[in-house]
């Protein structure tokens, strides 16, 4: 009789010592009596799976048969996966397969994704709620921040009011500044941000030992966050430069 | 005098003021906020594990309760050999399954357990009486609803289908004695509780003297981790976890959670103490000549720097108190979010306000606010009068 295999998952391998070749005993219980001495034909690394993401279980692929046998288990199985021909012909199988086979269920994949993915959806929902109450924080942060900036400049404006320069000039030059200011510090908030993203996916893929990607930096990210921070240096450029603009110069001066 | 100095000094700019309070207040809120999430997982979770006074949890080797379909067997030899171990008070065995009530258009499907209802910590009963006879179940709120059932009603419950014979296997008709609430299941789970004995039989040979877990007591004098670890010898065959134990593996689990809660608490304490280092430093060196006037006229250094570092508190202490309130209102937000994780038990709650850890972190940024506003008010006060004065007349 030909020798069985299986396969066995990166981290099994790595923390029980195992190659491929190597012979082992496998048995659905400790201690039963129902043993199976197999090879390991393959060491397979689990896919980026979220769902199992917090689960440490090991994992080992055995032929259909042989955990069936394993597990006293007879000829039953938990589920089929079934290829159809994509449109109708999935419509026409679940029909007849609902109606045929009294006792079974028949879903399609699309379904049993929905209905898996609730907990992502709670984390999704989550995250992003978390994310508006970090931009509610970091704006006023950066609100704060550009008006002091542009208070600072108070002596400069009066200086350019008393020598004839226009305020709507006055005003300009000031957010035009302050968008420099902005964009200067969305672009290192970017580089920052993609230094973060790759400490956070170091991190967790190694406590998690899996090759998921945690923090992802999408181009509509890094265009979300410029945007904001460029208009709310804008905004606060305008707003303090208008206040500065309108006061005298003198009184800007202190006199 | 100090105080209303720094009063003064913090109105004469209101609107830099009122900014500078709002981020500190969000930044409050989020630490907050993050205290909550990082403590309030594992209290709520200590206190979902020890509400029933069972403290280890033994479930098949390599597996945690109800992690996998894996069943302990020779269940009865087993019950037998933990109750041998010293300070062992109790043992409840639970046996989980599927079980299908039939009688509708689609058979409604629900969660069992099979218990020994004179010891069992799964379920706490609302209404009716135990199920101590063979045909005897409590059920959900969730399920009586589902099936429009009452006490007293009677259901024709199957564990399982034979496709060759086409027929429900383990049918049995069962009475609803109770209805209960299920301490580990979320309360739309449909489930029911019955003879530990009933739901073996109705499995047939696949579930004979077989149990997912079991659940004990142990003595007050008894520590569980020594009882703990003679199950594991005693039974090579189980793997025991004690409440810490279950903790801890729940908090690897969720360690995401605190571990986001604490990088961005962390943000949050910085992010606060930079505001108020901003707006203090900002505020000082406008006021490089009027404090080498009060220096001049006999106004000491550690007064300066005192009236300085009490407009940095006053900063910390409205945005902290602003934060608190912020704070409190967010975490129930987001914990209605995270309570739509399918399946958690009622009583986890993830963000939990334990007013030690509240006021420690709030504490912790008022003191960062202090810090902020000792450096810069220290380099303004121990600037050269004479000079400053000079440069500030010219300008």
């Amino acid at each position: 009789m030909t020798e069985r295999t299986i396969a066995i998952d990166e981290r099994l391998a790595t923390d029980a010592g195992l190659h491929v070749g190597d012979r082992v005993v496998v048995s659905a219980e400790p201690g039963s009596s129902t043993v199976d001495t197999v090879r390991i034909a393959a060491i397979v690394r689990g896919r980026a799976d979220p769902a199992e993401v917090a689960r440490s279980e090991y994992r080992v692929r055995v032929h259909l048969d042989q955990l069936q046998q394993l597990l006293a288990y007879g000829d039953r199985v938990d589920r089929f996966a079934m290829l159809t021909a994509q449109g109708p012909a999935t419509d026409s199988a679940l029909r007849w397969i609902n109606s045929a086979a009294f006792g079974f269920r028949a879903y399609r994949s699309r379904e049993i994704a929905v209905e898996t993915s609730k907990t992502f959806l709670v984390v999704s929902r989550f995250h992003r709620a978390i994310g508006m109450i970090t931009i509610v924080a970091s704006a006023t942060f950066l609100l704060c921040i550009m008006l002091l900036k542009v208070d600072e400049r108070r002596r400069d404006v009066a200086a350019m009011r008393l020598m004839g320069i226009s305020r709507q000039t006055v005003v300009q030059s000031v957010m035009l500044e302050s968008s420099f200011v902005a964009l200067l510090g969305s672009a290192f908030g970017v580089g920052l941000g993609f230094v973060t993203a790759a400490l956070v996916n170091a991190h967790y893929q190694s406590v998690y030992r899996t090759p998921l990607r945690f923090a992802i930096i999408t181009p509509e990210t890094v265009g979300y966050s410029v945007l904001l921070s460029l208009l709310l240096g804008i905004g606060a450029g305008a707003l303090a430069a208008r206040r500065l603009a309108r006061t005298p110069p003198l009184a800007l001066f202190g006199r | 005098m100090r105080f209303q100095l720094a009063a003064l000094s913090l109105r004469r700019h209101a609107s830099r003021t009122l900014l500078a309070m709002l981020g500190v207040a969000v930044s409050a809120a989020m630490l907050l906020d993050m205290v909550m999430l990082a403590t309030g997982m594992r209290e709520s979770f200590a206190s979902l594990l020890g509400r029933t006074g069972f403290t280890i949890r033994v479930s098949p080797r390599g597996t945690l309760p109800f992690d996998s379909e894996a069943m302990i067997g020779q269940a009865s030899e087993a019950q037998a050999a933990m109750y041998r171990i010293a300070g062992v008070t109790a043992v409840a065995p639970v046996l989980g399954a599927t079980i299908h009530v039939l009688g509708h258009a689609t058979p409604i499907t629900a969660f069992a357990l099979g218990v020994d209802p004179a010891v069992q910590g799964d379920y706490q009963r609302l209404e009716g009486t135990e199920p101590t006879a063979p045909d005897a179940l409590v059920a959900s709120d969730a399920l009586l609803a589902a099936l429009a059932a009452r006490i007293g009603d009677t259901l024709d419950v199957a564990v399982g289908f034979d496709p060759q014979l086409r027929t429900y296997t383990g049918r049995r008709r069962l009475v609803v004695t109770g209805r209960a609430r299920f301490i580990y299941l979320s309360a739309t789970d449909r489930a029911v509780a019955l003879q530990l004995g009933a739901l073996q039989a109705m499995g047939g040979v696949d579930r004979s003297d077989r149990v997912s877990l079991f659940m004990l007591r142990t003595a007050p004098n008894v520590d569980p981790e020594v009882a703990r670890a003679a199950i594991e010898r005693a039974l090579p065959r189980v793997t025991a976890l004690s409440t810490a134990g279950a903790i801890a593996e729940a908090e690897h689990r969720l360690s995401y959670f605190r571990q986001l809660a604490f990088i961005l608490g962390a943000v949050s304490l910085v992010v606060g103490f930079l505001l108020v280092t901003t707006i203090v430093t900002v505020s000082v060196n406008e006021r490089i000549g009027e404090i080498a006037v009060m220096r001049a006229i006999g106004v000491s250094r550690w007064h300066v720097v005192q009236q300085i570092v009490i407009e940095g508190i006053g900063l910390s202490l409205t945005g902290a108190a602003g934060g608190l309130v912020l704070g409190i209102f967010t975490a129930r937000y987001l914990n209605s979010i995270l309570r739509g994780f399918p399946g958690l038990p009622d009583a986890i709650e993830f963000f939990l306000f334990q007013p030690d850890a509240a006021f420690r972190a709030l504490g912790l940024l008022v003191v960062s606010g202090i810090a902020a506003g000792i450096y810069p008010s220290w380099r303004a006060a121990s600037l050269p009068i004479s000079s400053t004065l000079r440069e500030e007349a010219v300008g």
